[in-house]
């Protein structure tokens, strides 16, 4: 018989700085996950440096993707990098378009498709 | 003494260095090889040549002062180029339809109704059937719940033609679920008040309906005659995961022929003329039928005579002569596909349109070599002169390779054409030269697969592919994976890569690994393959491509991964023993011509 209850649902984990207050952000980037039919779940975090709370995400999602947000960063990481070298980093005053290909992104590195551009935003 | 033999090829500039030491046999010391400086057979070529023999010599020790003499190569006088014209093209009047493949559509199934705006779903009667129009300015939460409000007004909503990429988020919200297509970048264009249907498929499905002519019939109630009008539309929407079709009261979509032209040849003996249309094979046979060719024109005012007169002004321009006195000496047809725009889509759809390339060769004057040989011969205070044919030369240094005998047919297969030579038991040689070569694989790439830039043509048909699929693992087109220390750079993850030696180049747009690879492989094929067997049949004694016995393959596309297994293996059933020529057991296909050069000197030819 399958014990399946205690198993985590694949999905990508969204963890934000409690200090974060951009829900439109953080909508924008959850937006972007739906449209690629991935689920995901968001938590908050004291952590404010937003590439640990990316990687925080990235430990705690079964699929091993992560997104951090603080308050001016959304940082997209995965669980097979190093720790400080996270996959694209935006900050928060990009356009609605980008923050949800960040969120696409996510989605897109489990279902292996090709990244969506972020290039027409200015990049830190 | 030692001597320096210098081959000017069209791409590289070889060279090779022997001693004599009052024998026959020279013994050979080292070899250099740079890109050759300049159009082959012209002053600029100087560079090259002293960058190349400098290479040679500093691998032996030696300086320029130590050599005796240097010989160059008669450079045969041939050039290629290559031209393509398509010969049928998509329009689309008045009536539209998009079909194309957004990564994530939303809903599933086929809808049809009448196009209205989402902002004027208002004003529509109750009981209707509509398909909404939803604009960029819309977001997916007013649309959602617009469309939502709409139906429990009682009007069917029956689908969704949406301009962002919003499918899936519209479709979650939704109560009752609909197909909708969406990033439609040129939705203004979608005309409103017209009957429209809307087909989704499942994922890893096509669409089936709106593909076949009787399905676009059943929805729309046409005749007949209004049915044979709607194929090339269903046959543009063939393997799309979504479309949309939107019939308008006047419009039609024509597939048109246009009328690519004649081609006349003319033999020595007999003439032929041909209708490009006819396609790459007849024309072939037509050029067969006339040989040996002494000039090949186009019907003025046509695509074929455009395209031919084209070729014959660069040659022009390239050899200073005046176009009327270039004579088209050869010329390689192939079929190929060129995707092409639809006119009058919406979606920056494609369609594959019929397609003919050409290369042509053009034989010039005698190039000149004496001149290079006297400038050289000032400049280094060396004696230099010119030795035999080429193809002879080329004969002599492929002998060098193991393992090959006397008759030996040798094809050199360059950029711009593809040349082939036979020594028979008394040591005669015979050689031609044929129209097609790496230059043309190249063009074919990028036509079939869209690339304007021909620098990824190149390169795909240069280097292997792989696909990237993590950021840590590449799978190559044979199945095996590599792994790497490094994660690989976001651009190329999930994507098709070329694995050039300096980085992985991603290959844009959505081909799959299989396909690019078919592509490169067919474009070798139809150029070298062909190409192979046609220089074969000339250059044979007997005209019978069986009666040749041993072939070797020198020349820079020898050198390609691929194309000598491709040509081995299709002269194998003619059971030739053909393979990469392997010069003095050391250089590969390389370095014939030069070697030829010094071993020529050796029996005073």
């Amino acid at each position: 018989m399958r014990m399946d209850y205690d198993v985590p649902k694949p999905e990508i984990k969204v963890v934000h700085s409690k200090q974060a207050n951009c829900p439109n952000v953080i909508n924008q980037v959850l937006h972007g996950i739906e449209e690629e039919g991935l689920p995901y779940s968001v938590e908050e975090s004291d952590e404010n440096n937003p590439v640990e709370l990316a990687f925080r995400g990235a430990e705690l999602s079964h699929l091993g993707v992560g997104i951090g947000i603080s308050n001016e960063t959304v940082v997209l990481h995965f669980i097979k990098l190093k720790e400080d070298q996270p996959l694209f980093i935006i900050p928060t005053y990009s356009n609605e378009a980008t923050l949800r290909a960040i969120g696409s992104n996510a989605a897109r590195l489990v279902k292996r498709m090709p990244f969506k551009n972020l290039d027409n935003t200015e990049l830190s | 003494m030692i001597i320096a033999g210098i081959d000017i090829g069209n791409a590289t500039t070889e060279t090779a260095v022997a001693r004599f030491n009052n024998q026959e046999k020279p013994e050979f010391l080292s070899s250099g090889i740079y890109d050759t400086s300049g159009m082959k057979g012209t002053r600029q070529n100087i560079h090259g040549i002293f960058a190349s023999l400098k290479i040679a010599l500093d691998k032996a020790h030696l300086t320029v002062d130590d050599i005796d003499l240097i010989r160059i190569n008669e450079a045969a006088p041939v050039i290629g180029d290559v031209a393509m014209e398509t010969i049928t093209e998509t329009i689309i009047t008045e009536s539209t339809m998009i079909g194309h493949n957004p990564s994530t559509p939303g809903g599933l199934g086929i809808g049809v109704g009448v196009t209205v705006e989402i902002r004027d779903v208002h004003n529509v009667e109750k009981g209707s059937s509509i398909i909404v129009i939803i604009p960029r300015e819309v977001d997916f939460e007013d649309s959602s719940r617009i469309i939502n409000n709409t139906v429990k007004n009682g009007i069917f909503v029956n689908g969704a033609i949406v301009q962002r990429d919003d499918g899936v988020l519209i479709n979650n919200r939704l109560d009752k679920k609909i197909p909708i297509v969406d990033e439609v970048s040129l939705i203004e264009k979608v005309p409103l008040n017209m009957r429209a249907a809307i087909e989704v498929a499942a994922p890893g499905s096509v669409v089936e309906q709106l593909s076949n002519p009787y399905g676009i019939a059943t929805v729309f109630d046409l005749t007949s005659d209004e049915t044979k009008l709607v194929v090339p539309v269903s046959r543009a929407l063939i393997g799309n995961r979504s479309a949309v079709i939107i019939k308008t009261p006047a419009g039609d979509v024509k597939e048109r022929k246009i009328p690519a032209g004649k081609i006349i040849i003319q033999g020595a003996t007999k003439k032929a003329e041909i209708n490009v249309d006819d396609g790459a094979e007849r024309i072939m046979e037509a050029i067969r039928s006339v040989a040996p060719v002494e000039d090949i024109k186009g019907e003025p005012g046509t695509n074929a005579g455009g395209m031919l007169e084209k070729v014959r002004q660069v040659m022009s321009n390239l050899t200073e002569q005046l176009p009327a006195t270039i004579k088209i000496q050869d010329l390689l047809a192939v079929d190929t596909f060129v995707p092409q725009v639809v006119k009058g889509g919406m979606a920056e759809e494609f369609s594959m349109e019929n397609a003919v390339g050409i290369a042509a060769m053009v034989k010039a004057d005698k190039l000149q070599m004496n001149m290079i040989a006297e400038e050289l011969e000032k400049e280094l205070g060396i004696k230099v002169e010119v030795g035999g044919v080429e193809a002879n030369m080329a004969v002599r240094g492929a002998l060098t390779t193991p393992g090959s005998n006397k008759p030996l047919a040798i094809i050199d297969m360059g950029a711009g054409s593809t040349d082939a030579a036979i020594i028979n038991r008394a040591g005669e040689i015979k050689s031609i030269h044929l129209a097609g070569a790496g230059n043309m694989v190249t063009m074919l790439i990028g036509s079939e697969l869209g690339f304007e830039d021909m620098g990824i043509s190149e390169d795909i048909k240069k280097y292997p592919l792989a696909k990237v699929e993590s950021l840590f693992h590449i799978r190559h087109e044979d199945g095996t994976v590599q792994f790497f220390d490094k994660p690989l750079d976001p651009q190329t993850f999930a994507r098709v890569v070329i694995l050039t030696p300096n980085r992985m180049v991603p290959i844009p747009g959505n081909y799959s690994l299989d396909r690019i690879r078919t592509v490169r492989r067919e474009a070798k094929t139809k150029v070298f393959v062909v190409n192979a067997i046609r220089s074969l049949e000339r250059v044979s004694p007997t005209g019978n491509v069986r009666d040749i016995e041993f072939v070797t393959l020198v020349g820079g596309s020898a050198l390609d991964f691929e194309i000598p297994q491709l040509v081995t293996d299709a002269l194998s059933k003619y059971s030739i023993v053909a393979g990469r020529a392997n010069i003095r057991a050391i250089e590969g296909p390389r370095n014939a011509v030069a070697t030829g050069l010094v071993l020529a000197y050796g029996v005073g030819d």
